[in-house]
């Protein structure tokens, strides 16, 4: 990337950041600011989801494990250890995707169906182990995490109330998609399309070919469980609910909604998402049809997302040209 | 003991009639179904509401009937405009089916769980040495081995199945040599969803009836289908064997792990063999 990319990618960085605190100033209803805070956490679910698809071309079906772990983690450090808040968040990010290599090492060798049932399969037996190990993680009754009362030099009230969870939240959402962004412009996000394209000729030009995919694939953990501990900052709790399949499942559809051509297509997809369900949920029970009927107009007729719609519709053409190449 | 290991063979042939179908779509259209749980579960409702009028053998009649259109119209409507699509799209797609499934569900029958008699011709338990056993259950080994026997049977000594075969081995060539793989693959698309809602009526004097049915059932026929190789019906039918056996035994000797033990199976199939115990052309 040169140095007018990076200025400009850092200038946007910011200004998105600036208008997110503009709205959290200007905006009086607790309610869409919770549904924005909430669209936060899982836009960055989803992102982690999106990221798989668009460098690995996988389609994981277990990231809700990536999303649950830090809050469980996080729980159960405060609770058996007194490792300060400040280092604990780090260090369960960073064990997350240290997790996430090494079980990448092995899942990005096998392909398709049989690569989603793999991370199902994580998904599963984080699901499991949340459920049975109830002396750590309280069965079916959850975890409620004990956050001290200042963190990071903030009073902990600042991360439970919307208005405050929204900005930061939504601060850190800019900063992981200006990231991905750049990930996806760098050496590795090149190296990973082409294996993604086509991986024997990857090969042939003598890049290695497995340890890049794991490398994403971790990536892709660590930003899933970066939106894993803001909602586990917010909610102050956890239950197996989060690490059930269907929460990977939903995730799933926020990506393919907003499409995974561009990198902050997740994000418009996960808005949607919680806006449409909460615009739905007094008028209708048929949530769950449809939300089925969008995923497939979506995924048929319009198979960059709503964000590839979107730049269509508005002609940004520079934009355009960064999603194709 | 004797009894974990009976019922592990219910399972399993159990498990088969279910996965044989998800092989066969696979095998035809490369189609990762996502909605077969949701077949299952339509099954189970429409032979639910026929048995109510028309008994057990009307419900599993209907079942099959009704879910054999319901195939082919799905073929047709779905899985032929979407030939040569990304793999990915028509696995969103049939997983869009699935949850509008679900909600018609939730919608004609409500959340409630609804029981289901058995006949009474295979009601009664039947003496085995030193304990008893359901002949119900017996039928379903019965009705596994039947489906199993049929489809090896169909495939092998019939000129469709000679059909099927070839194009699952290769769809173009077999299309020039003359076969009509559109038609062809509307019928296995048929036959994979009439036996998906058999298998839901088959099951639903066991496993009782549920809008949640489909999810787990939809897991383990694909650890099925993953194991024994895409779109292979013999490793499906090992892989279902080996999957009802581990399910049972691991309740008796790990019961911490059991809803594990299918994964871990898996896991270490892949790992030993990418493509399963069968291998796989894909």
């Amino acid at each position: 990337m040169n140095r007018g990319a990076f200025v400009k990618g850092v200038l946007m960085a910011l200004a998105a950041m600036a208008l997110g605190w503009v709205a959290s100033k200007t905006v009086a209803s607790a309610l869409v600011m919770t549904l924005l805070a909430q669209s936060c956490f899982y836009a960055l679910f989803a992102l982690g989801v999106g990221l798989l698809i668009r460098q690995n071309g996988m389609v994981s079906f277990g990231h809700a494990a990536f999303f649950g772990l830090p809050g469980y983690l996080i729980g159960i450090g405060l609770k058996q250890t007194d490792i300060p808040i400040e280092l604990l968040i780090p260090l369960v990010v960073l064990a997350v995707t240290t997790f996430a290599f090494l079980v990448g090492l092995v899942f990005v060798r096998v392909h398709g169906i049989a690569f989603g049932m793999l991370t199902l399969a994580i998904g599963q037996a984080v699901y499991e182990a949340s459920t049975r190990l109830r002396g750590l993680t309280g069965g079916h009754d959850g975890l409620t995490i004990k956050f001290p009362r200042e963190l990071f030099g903030l009073p902990l009230k600042t991360f439970q109330q919307p208005h405050g969870m929204f900005l930061i939240a939504w601060c850190v959402l800019v900063i992981v998609v200006t990231l991905v962004i750049w990930l996806a412009h760098s050496r590795l996000g090149r190296l990973t399309e082409a294996i993604r394209e086509n991986e024997e000729r990857a090969g042939f030009l003598g890049y290695r070919t497995l340890w890049p995919r794991a490398v994403i694939f971790a990536i892709s953990a660590a930003t899933t469980a970066a939106g894993g501990v803001l909602f586990a900052l917010y909610n102050a709790y956890i239950s197996p609910e989060t690490v059930y399949w269907t929460s990977s499942g939903s995730a799933l559809i926020m990506a393919v909604l907003g499409g995974s051509v561009a990198p902050w297509g997740p994000v418009l997809g996960s808005m949607v998402y919680f806006f449409l369900k909460e615009a739905l949920g007094d008028v209708t029970t048929h949530w769950l049809g449809i939300i089925g009927i969008s995923l497939i107009v979506v995924t048929v007729s319009f198979p960059q997302g709503l964000s590839g719609l979107a730049m269509r519709l508005l002609g940004l053409g520079a934009r355009r040209r960064h999603a194709d190449s | 003991m004797l009894i974990q290991i009976l019922n592990g063979l219910v399972y399993g042939t159990f498990l088969f009639a279910m996965a044989s179908g998800l092989a066969l779509m696979f095998g035809l259209r490369r189609i990762v179904n996502f909605a077969h749980g949701a077949l299952y579960m339509l099954g189970a409702y429409f032979g639910y509401t026929a048995a109510k009028l028309a008994g057990f053998w009307g419900g599993l009649l209907v079942a099959a009937l009704g879910l054999a259109v319901l195939g082919v119209a799905l073929d047709i409507l779905v899985f032929r405009p979407l030939r040569g699509r990304d793999p990915l799209t028509t696995l969103l797609v049939t997983f869009g089916l699935a949850l509008i499934s679900e909600d018609f569900i939730q919608t004609f029958w409500g959340n409630d769980t609804h029981s289901f008699a058995e006949p009474a011709l295979l009601s009664g338990v039947v003496q085995l040495p030193g304990t008893t056993f359901p002949i119900y259950r017996l039928a379903i080994v019965a009705f596994g081995i039947l489906v199993a026997g049929g489809l090896a049977f169909w495939l092998t000594r019939s000129k469709v199945g000679l059909y099927v075969r070839a194009a699952s081995h290769d769809p173009v060539i077999a299309a020039v040599q003359g076969v009509d793989t559109d038609r062809l693959s509307a019928l296995v698309v048929g036959v994979g969803a009439a036996l998906a809602g058999m298998a839901g009526v088959v099951a639903a004097p066991i496993l009782s009836i549920s809008p949640a049915m489909a999810a787990d059932i939809l897991v383990d026929s694909f650890i099925v289908v993953v194991i024994g190789g895409l779109g292979s019906l013999g490793g499906a039918f090992a892989a279902a064997l080996i999957l009802g056996q581990i399910n049972v035994l691991g309740v008796v000797f790990l019961p911490e792990l059991t809803a594990l033990l299918p994964f871990l199976l898996m896991m270490a199939v892949l790992i030993w063999r990418p493509t399963g115990l069968a291998g796989s052309r894909v």
